[in-house]
């Protein structure tokens, strides 16, 4: 059986909250699974479900087709980073991987292997409560590769980290899945995972809201957009919603059209005799594609202010 | 178990998880060092003058029907029957130089546990072999000697000792005697000051076949009843009185008491012992602390969850956790203990706890070990209770108070509530495991050995059994 992490009909309520409803997805080997959602959305009581530490009330989680709370040696299996703060502070780095790995059989050899892979090898004596959060994210790192497992799962890898840092996890993440693992990798910022992530699984409310590709996902935001320059815009606009398109200004001199094409809106102003120096398809951010996706969904939602433009 | 199904390895790893935290190692280091530390200070403000008492310290209280007897005489009696009021109550036939106490005496009597014996002067003591009642006794007196004999049937004599009762010669008294020794200690509590006093419990033994026969010839005079030692005023208002009769040639005599020289062992009551392993009050509460902050430091971290994902089957961790700690705890509780017992020997000594009255105690001695041993069981069963109740509750604060309040609570409570109260509290609070400690019977000991070991037990299995429930159906979030 793969190595994948499944998730069936996931159901949790935590007294009047339903933290997760009916939530079902897949996250395969050899790829990054980006798991996204705004704050609340329900991504680490996901993650705690798949790792049997809460129970679902209703559905089942499954590593490689099995629940984790069969697993013998699951340190093997799965891999987990959950909450990097999650430490004694009176340990030593190199101790707290050390019970961890007796607790799963684990050699002594393994501990010295992945702090060097981690680059704490000149840290690992010291007590971790005087880590930074950026190391303390590399031990968490360190702890879950510790039995070499196939699937990895992160939860909020990069937060409070440095940017040579969150470059770091992009390319320890990427050559992971390259070795055919299972990562899947929690975030409630979608930029974090662009050029990152191969698959997305996008959640709000605990509920599903996309399951997909990075790509479709992006196109599916970019839409029939496309993005007109040209000095004469409201001639430009009047001409083209009469035309049927949907039209809105957004810069003194360009405008964003939908509903027509491209070389139908160059004939409408050239009919129009109206000039433009750009006519280009527009190209979503993954940041625009999921506050597309995610708007009705925010739980904590700050009130819109009518721009006075 | 096979060492393939993982126990072990959870074993290990909990065993490093405890020993590469600094404060787990202080927390050890203060169960002992507090132990000691309050062990010296009770040795250095407890003394006793129990070797100043004379040499030989005599107990002679009992009821005795008696006679004169001047010159040369013998007395014969059959001892129908001896209530059992404990193991060497006494009732018998005793030639007295008079009524008075501590003046020497022969005797031949029966016991309910020790047979016929011939007892003399507080000091000689012959058994007489093992035979309960009916017993027939006589007792001879040939100038200045005295002669015991005891038979099964009244017509064979077997003589069982012979004694020489020095001083004037002349006037003797000669009867039958009844006594019993205290039966335990009363205690009474009134305005928060505690008085204990001895408890007597009356025996009862009737006698035929009396017979009193007076070498000159001449006739028996009448009996007197008589408390040797003279009516005791007890605490609680009433006099201990005995009292004897005849009826168709049967007496029946009551008495309470003791008849002997009391060993040097028993003339001082405190338990050494116990009072050099009292340092465990103290010990107990790092043990505990220590106990609560071994799981609840996992909550308040958020490292339970690491825990649990590198093993899902929870109550093996908790359970390993619990041997884990209790061989640590046990270990340095064997240290304090031992460390208190032998540190304070010395301070003991020059407070006036010598030998012989307060020999050297031995750990060849069996409850002597059991102590040891019991005391160090008692630190690790603390521990383990702060382990089970930091399961339950997860936060510090609120499991350190449980734990403590369990074991303060009986000793401050004791002086406040009447003696009843404080008797059932030390039985059914963890503080009862304590009764280990003792070495001797003591007013004060309120439980047993091994039930209050049995009572803090089931409270440690109680508590991980609960953690172990809670911990398997909870959510860690």
């Amino acid at each position: 059986m793969a190595a994948t992490i499944e998730a069936r009909g996931l159901r949790k309520r935590y007294g009047a909250t339903v933290a997760v409803d009916d939530l079902s997805f897949t996250a395969k080997p050899g790829e990054v699974t980006g798991f996204v959602g705004p704050n609340g959305a329900g991504k680490s009581t996901t993650m705690r479900m798949i790792l049997g530490l809460d129970a679902p009330d209703r559905g089942q989680a499954l590593i490689g087709g099995r629940s984790y709370l069969t697993l013998r040696n699951p340190l093997c299996e799965v891999g987990a980073l959950l909450d990097a703060s999650a430490i004694h502070p009176g340990r030593r780095a190199r101790d707290h991987l050390l019970w961890m790995a007796h607790y799963n059989g684990l050699p002594k050899r393994r501990v010295d292997e992945v702090i060097e892979q981690v680059g704490l090898a000149s840290a690992a004596r010291r007590r971790a409560g005087g880590y930074s959060l950026g190391m303390r994210q590399r031990l968490g790192i360190a702890a879950a590769l510790l039995g070499d497992p196939p699937v990895l799962m992160f939860d909020e890898p990069v937060n409070g980290l440095d940017p040579e840092g969150i470059h770091w996890i992009r390319g320890l993440l990427r050559s992971l899945a390259a070795e055919g693992r299972t990562i899947f990798v929690s975030s409630h910022l979608m930029g974090e995972l662009e050029g990152t992530a191969d698959h997305l699984v996008v959640v709000g409310r605990g509920r599903l809201i996309a399951d997909t590709t990075v790509r479709e996902l992006l196109a599916q935001a970019s839409g029939e957009q496309i993005v007109l320059r040209t000095p004469a815009r409201s001639e430009a606009m009047t001409l083209l919603a009469n035309a049927g398109a949907t039209v809105a200004a957004t810069d003194r001199d360009t405008i964003t059209v939908r509903g027509l094409a491209a070389d139908r809106i160059a004939g409408v102003l050239s009919a129009g005799g109206l000039t433009f120096s750009e006519l280009s398809q527009h190209r979503a951010t993954l940041e625009e594609a999921y506050m597309e996706l995610t708007r009705d969904e925010v739980e904590f939602n700050a009130p819109t202010v009518e721009s006075a433009r | 178990m096979s060492p393939r199904d993982g126990f072990s390895q959870v074993l290990r790893g909990e065993w490093t998880k405890l020993i590469t935290v600094r404060s787990t190692v202080w927390c050890l280091f203060l169960t002992i060092g507090l132990t000691v530390l309050l062990s010296i200070l009770g040795a250095q403000g407890s003394s006793t003058d129990v070797g100043a008492a004379p040499q030989r310290v005599l107990e002679d209280r009992s009821h005795f029907m008696h006679q004169p007897l001047t010159g040369d005489g013998t007395i014969t009696a059959r001892v129908v029957s001896q209530e059992d009021t404990g193991g060497w109550a006494k009732a018998g036939i005793m030639i007295k130089q008079s009524v008075e106490p501590e003046t020497p005496y022969v005797a031949m009597l029966v016991t309910p546990d020790h047979g016929v014996r011939f007892q003399a002067d507080f000091t000689t003591d012959v058994a007489a072999g093992a035979s309960g009642t009916p017993a027939w006794l006589r007792l001879t007196r040939s100038g200045a000697t005295v002669t015991g004999y005891t038979s099964p049937d009244g017509a064979t004599w077997r003589q069982v000792g012979s004694f020489d009762l020095a001083g004037p010669r002349q006037a003797v008294e000669v009867g039958m005697f009844a006594a019993t020794p205290p039966s335990g200690t009363r205690v009474f509590r009134r305005g928060g000051s505690t008085t204990a006093f001895t408890n007597y419990e009356p025996s009862t033994a009737t006698f035929d076949n009396v017979s009193l026969n007076l070498a000159g010839g001449g006739s028996a005079g009448t009996w007197k009843s008589e408390t040797v030692g003279g009516a005791m005023p007890l605490p609680d208002g009433t006099n201990l009185v005995g009292e004897a009769s005849e009826s168709g040639g049967v007496f029946t005599v009551t008495g309470t008491g003791d008849v002997r020289e009391v060993p040097f062992t028993e003339r001082g009551d405190d338990d050494i012992v116990q009072n050099a392993l009292g340092g465990v009050y103290l010990g107990m509460i790092a043990a505990a602390v220590l106990g609560v902050l071994f799981v609840t430091t996992e909550y308040k971290t958020g490292l339970i969850r690491t825990t649990l994902t590198a093993s899902p089957r929870r109550g093996r961790v908790l359970l390993a956790k619990a041997i884990v700690l209790g061989v640590l705890t046990f270990g340095c509780g064997l240290v304090a203990s031992l460390v208190s017992l032998f540190g304070t020997r010395p301070i003991q000594r020059d407070h006036g706890y010598v030998p012989p009255y307060y020999p050297d105690p031995s750990l060849t001695n069996g409850p002597v070990l059991r102590a040891v041993l019991g005391t160090a069981a008692f630190l690790a069963l603390m521990a383990l209770l702060g382990l089970g109740l930091g399961a339950i509750i997860r936060r510090t604060a609120g499991a350190v108070v449980v734990v403590l309040a369990l074991a303060l609570v009986p000793g401050i409570a004791a002086g406040l509530l009447p003696v009843e109260g404080e008797k059932w509290l030390s039985r059914v609070t963890p503080l009862a495991g304590l009764a280990m400690q003792q070495t001797r019977e003591r007013w004060d000991n309120w439980v047993s050995p091994w039930p209050g070991f049995a009572v803090a037990c089931a409270y440690v299995a109680l508590a991980i059994a609960a953690g172990v429930w809670l911990i398997r159906r909870r959510d860690t979030a």
